[in-house]
C-alpha cells in the first residue's frame, strides 16, 4: 500500500473514531487489548498485552490511535496487562465462535463474489445459532459481523466461562458432528420381553436424524405409490422389496416412527436412517473455525471498530434484526456516506456495497467514499492526489 | 464433642469442613499421642495407593471421630509423599469409596430402610453438596421406582466429564437438548465421582515443611508409604504385547478373569497397572479384558488414572508387594527372573526372538459384521 493511500485511510479512520466511540465489552478491565497500527511496509505488528489502564479512556484512545485493526481478549485475567500469558492469571473466557467464508465447504474464494461468500456465511450462522439456542440453550449471546468475511458469536453464559480448552473442543465437535458415532444413534430398548431398535431422539444428532426421518416419511405419504417407491429406491441398498416394506410401515403405522422405533419397516428403515444420518451431518453442521473456540486466550475483533481490510464496521447485530441484516449495507459506516472520492484501479471489477453496484474501470474512478475506502483497504485501489 | 457419623462417612463435605479444620489444629497432639486416627490415616493412604479404596479393612476398630480425623491425617501424609501421582491416586480412591457409599445410601433409601437415615444421604443432598441441585434433574418415572435417566446442565456435564472416558461420553454422541445432557443413573454417579475427586484435590498437596514438627512426628508413617512407592528396577518403554511372556502371577489373574471369576480390587488393580505399564492404552486394555469377568466401564475408569500421560504415574506393585496381598506366589519361581512384573516381562521380551504381538493378531482377525 502506498503512503498516500495509507495516510488517507488512517485519517478517515480517525474521523470515524472521533464521531463514534466503540462501546466496551463486559468486564473490559479484565480483558487484554490489542491493535494493529497503520505501519508502513508489508509486515504487520500487533500491539498487545495492554489493559484498559494502558489505553486510558477508550474514546480518546481510538480517536488518537485510529488503529487499522482492534481486538480484545475473550478471556478475563487478574492482570491483563502482564507481558506474558502465564503472568496474566487466567480467570475465565467467553465462548467464541468464528464463521469465516474461507472455511465454508464448497465455497472457493477465488470463484465466489464477496456478496455470495457473506450470504453463504450467514446461512451457516443460522445453523450455528440453532445449535446454540436450541441444543445448548445459551442465553447471553452477542452476534457480530466481523467486518471481513464472516461472523462471530460471543457466548457469556456463566456456565461456559470457566470451561477449559478440551471442553470447548467438545462443543466444536458437537456442532460439526466430528467423531459422531452414527451406530450409537440407535440403541436397543427392552420392554415386555422383546427388544427393539430405537433412535436416540431426545436430543443431539439423534434428534436431528429423527426429525429428518419423520419429515421424509411425511413426504412419502404425500406422494402416490409410484413416486414414493421411486424416491426410496434412489437410496443405496434399498430395492423394490425393502421399499415396499418401508412404505407399508410408514402408511400403516406412522406412530412407530414418531417414537423413533426403527423395527417397523424392517432392515430397509435402518438403511434409510443411515442415509439420512449422512445427509443431516453433511448439511446441518456449521463449519466453525476450531482454534478460535478452543483457544481460551485469543484476541477477537472489537465490535464498533473498523476492519482495516474492508473499512467496514465490525457490527453487533441484535438477534431480532439478524434476519434482515445485510452486511454490505448495514456495516457501511455512516461517516463514509454522502461524499465521493477518486481512486485509481488496475483492474476492472464490480463492487456491491451500500445497496448499489459499481463498475470500476482500470484507471481513475469516482466512487462513493465508502466504496473507495473498501477498495483501498483491500489493496485493490490507490488514492488519487487531490487536485 | 460428638462426631456426626455423616461427617465421618463423607469427610470432604462442606459441612464437615469445620470438624476437619478443628482436627487440623489438634493434629500435632493427635500425632504425638499416637491417636487411632493416625494409624487409620496411614491405612487410608496405603489402601488408596494399593487398592484404589480408602475403606478400612478393620472398620470395627475405629469410632466416628477417628474415622473423621483420619481424613486430614491422610491428606497430610499424602502431601508428605511428595509425589503428584500419589496425590492423584489418593483423590481417585477417595472418590471411588465415596461413590460406593453414595450408591449404597441411595439403595438403602430405595429399600425404604429409613432407620439408618441419620447416616445415609440421599441424592438431593449429594447434588446440593456439589452445587448441582439446579443443574441435575431426574426424568419422571411412574410409581416409586428409582429414576433411570437424568438431565445434566451442559456446563456441569462438560466440567465434570472427560472425552477420554470413551466415545459414549463425547458430547457429539449425547442427547443434548435445551441445555441439558441426558445421562443414565450410573453415569450420573460417575460424574459425582469426578466431583468428589476434584473436591479432594482442592488444596493438595499441602505446603508442609519437611523438617516441621508434624512431618517429624509422622516420619515413620511416611517412610512406610514411601516404601510402597519405592524404587524398583527401571523399565524402559515397552510397546509389544505378548501375553505368552507375561509373568505367571499376571497370567493367573488373566486366567481367573477369563474363567469369569470376579477379581478382588487389589487383583484387578495389579492387572490394570501391569497392562498399562506395558503400554496398552485405555481402549486396548478394555479390548484385552473384553471376554473376562472385568466390567468394561470399571476397567476404563481404573486405567485412565493409571495411564502415564501425566508423566509421573506411579508404577505397578512389585511381586513382593503383590505377595503380601496374596496375589503373587512366586509361581514357577519367576522371582528368579525378576521380582517385578514389568521387569520380568521386559527380560522375557528381550530374550525372545520373533514374537507376534497381541495387537498384530487382533488386527489380523476379520472384524465381525
Amino acid at each position: 500500500m502506498d503512503d498516500r493511500t495509507r495516510e488517507y485511510l488512517r485519517g478517515r479512520f480517525r474521523d470515524y473514531y472521533r464521531s463514534v466511540s466503540p462501546s466496551p465489552p463486559p468486564d473490559a478491565h479484565e480483558r487484554e487489548w490489542g491493535h494493529i497500527p497503520w505501519t508502513t511496509g508489508t509486515g504487520t505488528t500487533m500491539v498487545r498485552h495492554q489493559s484498559m489502564l494502558d489505553l486510558g479512556d477508550l474514546g480518546a484512545f481510538f480517536a488518537e490511535t485510529a488503529p487499522r485493526h482492534a481486538y480484545f481478549s475473550a478471556a478475563r485475567y487478574d492482570d491483563p496487562g502482564a507481558s506474558t500469558m502465564g503472568g496474566k492469571g487466567w480467570r475465565s473466557a467467553d465462548l467464541v465462535f468464528d464463521l469465516d467464508a474461507d472455511h465454508l465447504p464448497g465455497v472457493d474464494p477465488t470463484e465466489t463474489t464477496y456478496a455470495e461468500m457473506l450470504a453463504a456465511c450467514k446461512d451457516a450462522l443460522g445453523r450455528l445459532l440453532e445449535f446454540l439456542e436450541d441444543d445448548f440453550a445459551f442465553e447471553d449471546m452477542e452476534v457480530v459481523f466481523s467486518g471481513g468475511r464472516g461472523y462471530h458469536v460471543h457466548v457469556r453464559d456463566p456456565e461456559v466461562l470457566e470451561l477449559d480448552s478440551d471442553a470447548r473442543r467438545e462443543v466444536v465437535d458437537y456442532v460439526r458432528a466430528i467423531d459422531l458415532d452414527t451406530e450409537n444413534l440407535v440403541h436397543t430398548v427392552s420392554a415386555d420381553g422383546t427388544t427393539r431398535r430405537v433412535l436416540r431422539s431426545e436430543g443431539g444428532w439423534g434428534k436431528r436424524v429423527h426429525e429428518a426421518l419423520v419429515d421424509y416419511a411425511e413426504e412419502l405419504r404425500g406422494m402416490d405409490d409410484d413416486a414414493a417407491m421411486e424416491k426410496l429406491q434412489e437410496l443405496d441398498g434399498i430395492g423394490e422389496g425393502r421399499a415396499t416394506t418401508i412404505l407399508g410401515a410408514f402408511r400403516q403405522n406412522p406412530e412407530a416412527l414418531e417414537q423413533g422405533n426403527l423395527e417397523a419397516g424392517g432392515p430397509g428403515v435402518r438403511r434409510l436412517a443411515e442415509a439420512l444420518t449422512a445427509r443431516v451431518t453433511a448439511t446441518e453442521t456449521a463449519p466453525i473455525d476450531e482454534p478460535v473456540t478452543t483457544d481460551t486466550r485469543r484476541l477477537i475483533r472489537l465490535p464498533g471498530t473498523l476492519h482495516g481490510g474492508s473499512a467496514l464496521r465490525v457490527t453487533r447485530i441484535d438477534r431480532e434484526d439478524l434476519a434482515d441484516f445485510d452486511p454490505l449495507v448495514d456495516a457501511v459506516p455512516e461517516r463514509f456516506e454522502g461524499r465521493e472520492i477518486a481512486v485509481e484501479c488496475d483492474e476492472e471489477r464490480e463492487v456491491v456495497l451500500g445497496g448499489d453496484t459499481f463498475m470500476v474501470e482500470p484507471g481513475r474512478n469516482t466512487l462513493p467514499e465508502y466504496a473507495g475506502l473498501f477498495l483501498m483497504a483491500r489493496g485493490d485501489a490507490r488514492k488519487v492526489p487531490e487536485s | 464433642m460428638d462426631t456426626d457419623p455423616l461427617h465421618a462417612r463423607y469427610p470432604f463435605f462442606e459441612a464437615a469442613r469445620g470438624a476437619v479444620a478443628e482436627a487440623e489444629v489438634a493434629l500435632p497432639e493427635l500425632v504425638a499421642a499416637g491417636a487411632p486416627a493416625v494409624e487409620r490415616g496411614r491405612e487410608r493412604v496405603e489402601r488408596a495407593l494399593m487398592e484404589g479404596t480408602v475403606e478400612s479393612e478393620t472398620p470395627e476398630e475405629y469410632d466416628a471421630r477417628a474415622e473423621l480425623l483420619s481424613y486430614p491425617v491422610a491428606r497430610i501424609l499424602v502431601s508428605l509423599l511428595d509425589s503428584a501421582a500419589a496425590v492423584e491416586k489418593y483423590a481417585v480412591a477417595e472418590a471411588a469409596t465415596a461413590a460406593e457409599r453414595f450408591a449404597a445410601d441411595a439403595q438403602r433409601g430405595d429399600d425404604g430402610l429409613r432407620s439408618t437415615a441419620t447416616v445415609a444421604v440421599d441424592r438431593d443432598r449429594i447434588l446440593a453438596e456439589f452445587d448441582l441441585a439446579d443443574r441435575v434433574r431426574a426424568e419422571p418415572v411412574s410409581g416409586n421406582r428409582e429414576p433411570e435417566w437424568f438431565r445434566v446442565g451442559v456446563g456441569a456435564y462438560l466440567s465434570l466429564s472427560s472425552p477420554d472416558w470413551g466415545e459414549s461420553w463425547r458430547l457429539v454422541n449425547r442427547e443434548l437438548a435445551a441445555g441439558e445432557v441426558r445421562v443414565e443413573r450410573e453415569e450420573l454417579y460417575r460424574l459425582l465421582r469426578a466431583a468428589v475427586r476434584e473436591r479432594v484435590l482442592e488444596g493438595l498437596p499441602f505446603e508442609l515443611e519437611s523438617a516441621g514438627q508434624l512431618a517429624t512426628e509422622l516420619e515413620s508413617q511416611v517412610a512406610d508409604l514411601k516404601r510402597l512407592l519405592s524404587e524398583r528396577p527401571h523399565v524402559g518403554p515397552i510397546d509389544v504385547v505378548v501375553p505368552e511372556l507375561f509373568p505367571p502371577c499376571m497370567t493367573n489373574l488373566i486366567d481367573k478373569a477369563e474363567r469369569g471369576v470376579e477379581l478382588s480390587p487389589p487383583e484387578s488393580f495389579a492387572l490394570m497397572a501391569f497392562l498399562t505399564g506395558i503400554g496398552l492404552d485405555v481402549d486396548e486394555v478394555v479390548a484385552f479384558c473384553a471376554d473376562t469377568s472385568l466390567d468394561a466401564e470399571e476397567v476404563r475408569y481404573q486405567t485412565e488414572y493409571l495411564r502415564d500421560d501425566r508423566g509421573t504415574q506411579y508404577p505397578p506393585p512389585t511381586c513382593e508387594t503383590l505377595s503380601a496381598y496374596g496375589i503373587c506366589h512366586n509361581e514357577e519361581e519367576h522371582w528368579r527372573v525378576a521380582a517385578d512384573p514389568l521387569a520380568y516381562y521386559e527380560t522375557k521380551l528381550e530374550a525372545a526372538d520373533d514374537v507376534t504381538g497381541w495387537r498384530e493378531r487382533t488386527a489380523a482377525e476379520p472384524s465381525e459384521g
